[in-house]
């Protein structure tokens, strides 16, 4: 059985849908903005601040009032997506009714600006004064279960976190269910909003770059960027596909998951070795060797330790000398699920333009981003995303239709 | 039990400023009922259902704003649905809590 | 599309999954026996909750665990102790209770972890929060590193060095019993032969203030399924199971505690906090899981049930339920294990399984604590009176809701001694 991607919705800083995201990989351009520092959460250093924003007037055409009235922005970006997504691959309310649907949505840190909100209301008035909404949408799964709400999908309910490898992991779950029989279709993805206290913890880890974006495996990476947004992803079998007359974006040929145990709660670990271990045996359970793979969606992003687990990673599957390698965080950031549109975009040849802010390359990572010159379609895509405190997930991606 | 709130200040409110007018002000903020004016609520204007389209915990978010705006405490047991169906009933609701509320702040001897 | 609801890849029966250990943290202590002891004691786990203050709300009790965390992780490796919650803590606890129980050394490392939780280090976050508006933003940065949702997870996979599949399922009340779901499809497909499976939370602000502004809590302890019930109480801890192929626990002679026979999940597309009121998205779920375990109604004999004691819950849950079992669902022997212990949250499925198969292993359900009239219209026969016996051999259907909708049912099986 073969599962393949038959729709794509993204929101992101770039812009509402993926045209405007596509347009942004093959100029390599990063939509990250400045961020005034916000009183508690920030330190109270002067240097700038960067953010990926999603314009909440950009999501207004897409959600009425009604709808949104209640949604947390994660709901919101989340809920679009989707639609965006069913509309992409051409999916009508027949092809929910009656139908097992599943939803699958990570998530590195949920709702967390209702989450404060909540907090704020129980520590300044007492929690009599807690409101009913703002819990019910701080609830790490309600973006997932408005997806569901929003379009009747019955099929399980899952919202998978695990930092920065909560998309691809989310991927995964989804092609479990479809495989094991347990849903007919899913809506993956990934979705993420960054709210102050979290920018602000992420600056004090030192995690964070000092410029708009990260420098993918550059000598000089000093932490990535970050994004807000959401993208979704219609899985199918390839038979219900067909049956439907349905396009086919990309294959995925297997998801796979595992961990490195030596990695701390806060950060990447060292143990690229043992990862690479794990990747080999995943790709030969799915018939694979590392010499099918043509091209690299790597999920480097600019931090030190990432990026030089990822790098060590991927040399030790593929060779010193691996196929071209595309870091798509230098333009969407990370988080937000930008990541995962930018993957099924490389699956179905779009452009890539040269990677922003990479200048030289490290060393010990000896390895070189896409530097912006054509490149031939790939046939087979291998896309990594390796997360802090140890979760690892990847993707193999085959091209749809040509 | 019914327990009367810390006396609060019912400041920047005109006398002119009913219960009704109250009770739809308060709909319209805490329900964060987006495009619509408190005055475009009928006072007999079906909040629920086919109305409004509030379901039940937008009648806990409601309480709420309520308990505030009038300086009531509404017990769980006393969240009538009856009272719920428009402006005009939980205007009364409001009016019969403030009453409770009062005959607890000033006890029989 | 008009593809069944089951279209497995193939039509071989999937390979068989067997519980292999038992491992948890509970209001009751550290460790199964502790909760063991407390289900046959007849009384309920509930006490002032005294991690933070409780006035304001509507009760003062709730399912902590009081017992001292530091010594009990005492033999642990400094990197590993580093940033650990409270519920990371209870977690690692349950897991390294499991691996022993399954007699599995840390260096068989391949296996996976699904874990469920809803809110992770919560409550440590909290205090970093609490202690960044207090100060304007001084606040030691170690102090918000435990507070992620994976963290439970992520920190049984470090404590034991383990390299399958790792994955957070945080799905609300129903999180853990999605992570078993997920566990076992993986095992299924050969993605990896173990899997430590389960769920953990801890009691924090945020849900104890929120679950009290839905005026969905009891004053009193709560009381499952009787007419008088008026809300849940909250708990907090970790049940894990270890599950294992049949090939992976036979070729190493694994003792076996139960069989994992099949789960299934679903979502009502109804309501954000709200049940659907006829049940009918668990029971979906209920279906999947019997159309998974390849097993019918009648196969089943006893329910674990969400039973959260809100009015509205066990109400629908029993519509529900009488969908798929019909007049059946009243022989049912239910396991009310949150009277007991209170509502875990993502833990809940967790520690539930645990105390369904210790009801296997016992023979009986034993004695539910509270009393008061049954309810004429959820009247699920449960040990109010006395034990209820039930076979060694029984199969028990687990089931969870929770908030966004989302049902998730699994269903067990005994062994005989």
């Amino acid at each position: 059985m073969s599962i393949v991607i038959t729709g794509i919705g993204t929101v992101g800083p770039h812009g509402v849908g993926t045209a405007a995201l596509a347009a942004a990989l093959a100029d390599g351009t990063n939509a990250a903005t400045e961020l005034e520092p916000v009183p508690d959460f920030h330190s109270p250093s002067a240097h700038p601040r960067y953010l990926g924003r999603v314009d909440p007037a950009a999501l207004a055409p897409h959600l009425d009032p009604r709808t949104s009235r209640r949604m947390s922005l994660p709901s919101r970006l989340a809920v679009v997506a989707a639609r965006l997504a069913r509309a992409d691959a051409g999916l009508e309310a027949e092809h929910f009714e009656g139908h097992d649907v599943a939803v699958c949505l990570g998530t590195a840190f949920g709702p967390t600006d209702f989450t404060i909100r909540l907090l704020d209301q129980i520590r300044d008035k007492g929690p009599e004064a807690a409101s009913p909404f703002l819990f019910m949408e701080s609830v790490a799964n309600a973006h997932a279960g408005q997806v569901a709400l929003d379009a009747q999908l019955v099929g399980p309910n899952a919202t998978i976190v695990q930092r920065e490898a909560s998309a691809l992991s989310a991927v995964a779950q989804g092609v479990s269910y479809l495989a094991s029989g347990r849903c007919e279709l899913a809506l993956v993805g990934a979705v993420d909003e960054i709210a102050p206290m979290t920018h602000g913890a992420l600056e004090r880890f030192g995690a964070l770059s000092s410029g708009p974006c990260g420098r993918a495996l550059d000598a000089a990476r000093d932490g990535y960027a970050v994004s807000e947004g959401a993208t979704v992803l219609v899985l199918e079998r390839d038979d219900t596909a067909h049956a439907r007359g349905a396009r086919v974006l990309a294959r995925v040929r297997t998801a796979l998951r595992g961990n490195d145990p030596t990695a701390s709660a806060v950060t990447w670990g060292d143990g690229a070795e043992r990862l690479g271990l794990t990747l080999r045996l995943g790709l030969e359970r799915a018939g694979l060797t590392p010499f099918a793979i043509d091209r690299v969606v790597s999920g480097a992003s600019g931090s030190r330790r990432g990026d030089r687990l990822e790098a060590l990673l991927l040399r030790q599957v593929l060779g010193d000398t691996p196929p071209s390698v595309l870091t798509p965080k230098a333009v969407t950031g990370e988080f937000g699920g930008g990541f995962l549109a930018a993957a099924v975009l490389a699956a179905t040849g779009a452009d890539f333009g040269p990677t922003p802010g990479f200048e030289s390359v490290d060393p010990e990572l000896g390895l070189r981003p896409h530097d912006g010159r054509p490149l031939e379609r790939a046939r087979t895509v291998l896309v990594s995303s390796l997360a802090a405190g140890g979760a690892a997930a990847w993707l193999v991606l085959e091209a749809g239709e040509a | 039990m019914i327990m009367r709130r810390a006396e609060r200040p019912n400041n920047e409110m005109s006398k002119a400023d009913t219960v009704h007018a109250r009770i739809k002000r308060v709909i319209v903020e805490s329900l964060m009922i987006e495009g619509l004016a408190p005055e475009e609520i009928g006072d007999e204007q079906a909040l629920f259902g086919e109305g409004l389209g509030l379901d039940s915990v937008d009648a806990l978010e409601l309480v709420l704003g309520l308990e505030n705006e009038f300086d009531i405490k509404v017990k769980s047991d006393q969240m009538d649905k009856s009272a719920f169906a428009s402006v005009n009933t939980l205007a009364e609701f409001v009016e019969r809590q403030k009453r409770a509320a009062e005959a607890v702040a000033t006890p029989d001897e | 599309m008009s593809a069944p609801v089951h279209a497995s890849a193939s039509l071989a029966p999937p390979a068989r999954v067997f519980v292999t250990g038992l491992g948890c943290v509970t209001p009751f202590g550290i460790g199964v026996e502790a909760f063991a002891r407390g289900l046959a004691s007849a009384r309920a786990a509930f006490d002032d909750v005294t991690l933070f203050p409780s006035a304001g709300h509507r009760t003062r009790l709730a399912g902590e665990v009081r017992a001292e965390l530091g010594p009990a992780l005492a033999d642990l490796a400094p990197r590993v102790k580093r940033h650990l919650s409270r519920t990371d803590a209870f977690a690692v606890l349950a897991a390294r209770e499991a691996l022993s129980d399954a007699a599995l050394a840390p260096e068989d490392g391949e296996a996976g972890v699904f874990l469920g939780s809803s809110t992770g280090g919560m409550f440590e976050g909290e205090e970093f929060f609490w202690r960044l508006r207090a100060t304007g933003g001084r606040a030691r940065v170690s102090d918000i590193a435990s507070q992620q949702h994976n963290g439970p997870a992520d920190a049984v996979a470090r404590a034991f060095g383990l390299h399958g599949p790792l994955v957070t399922m945080s799905s609300a009340c129903s999180a853990a019993s999605m992570a078993f779901e997920a566990a076992l499809a993986s095992l299924r497909a050969g993605e990896t032969d173990v899997a430590l499976a389960g769920g953990a939370d801890g009691l924090c602000r945020l849900t104890y203030a929120g679950f009290n502004a839905l005026r969905a809590v009891d004053e009193a302890p709560c009381r499952p399924f009787r007419a008088d019930r008026a809300g849940l109480s909250l708990g907090e801890g970790a049940g894990l199971l270890v599950l294992e192929t049949e090939a992976h626990a036979r070729a190493r002679g694994a003792r076996v505690h139960g069989e994992f026979l099949g789960a299934g999940s679903s979502c009502d597309a109804h309501h954000m906090t709200a049940p659907k009121e006829d049940g009918s998205g668990l029971a979906l779920a209920v279906e999947k899981a019997l159309a998974d375990a390849r097993i019918g109604p009648a196969d089943v004999d006893a329910v674990n049930a969400h039973g959260t004691a809100t009015p509205l819950n066990d109400a629908a849950e029993w519509r529900g339920l009488t969908a798929v079992f019909g007049e059946r669902v009243r022989e049912l022997v239910f396991l009310p294990t949150k009277a007991s212990i209170g509502h875990l949250l993502g833990a809940a499925g967790g520690a539930e399984a645990v105390a369904s198969l210790l009801a296997l292993r016992a023979g009986c359900a034993t004695r539910v604590p509270g009393e008061g009239p049954l309810d004429p219209d959820c009247p699920a026969r449960f040990a109010d009176a006395a034990e209820l016996p039930l076979a060694h051999d029984a199969t028990i259907l687990s089931v969870n809701l929770a908030f966004g909708g989302a049902n998730a049912a699994v269903l067990l099986r005994g062994v005989r001694p």
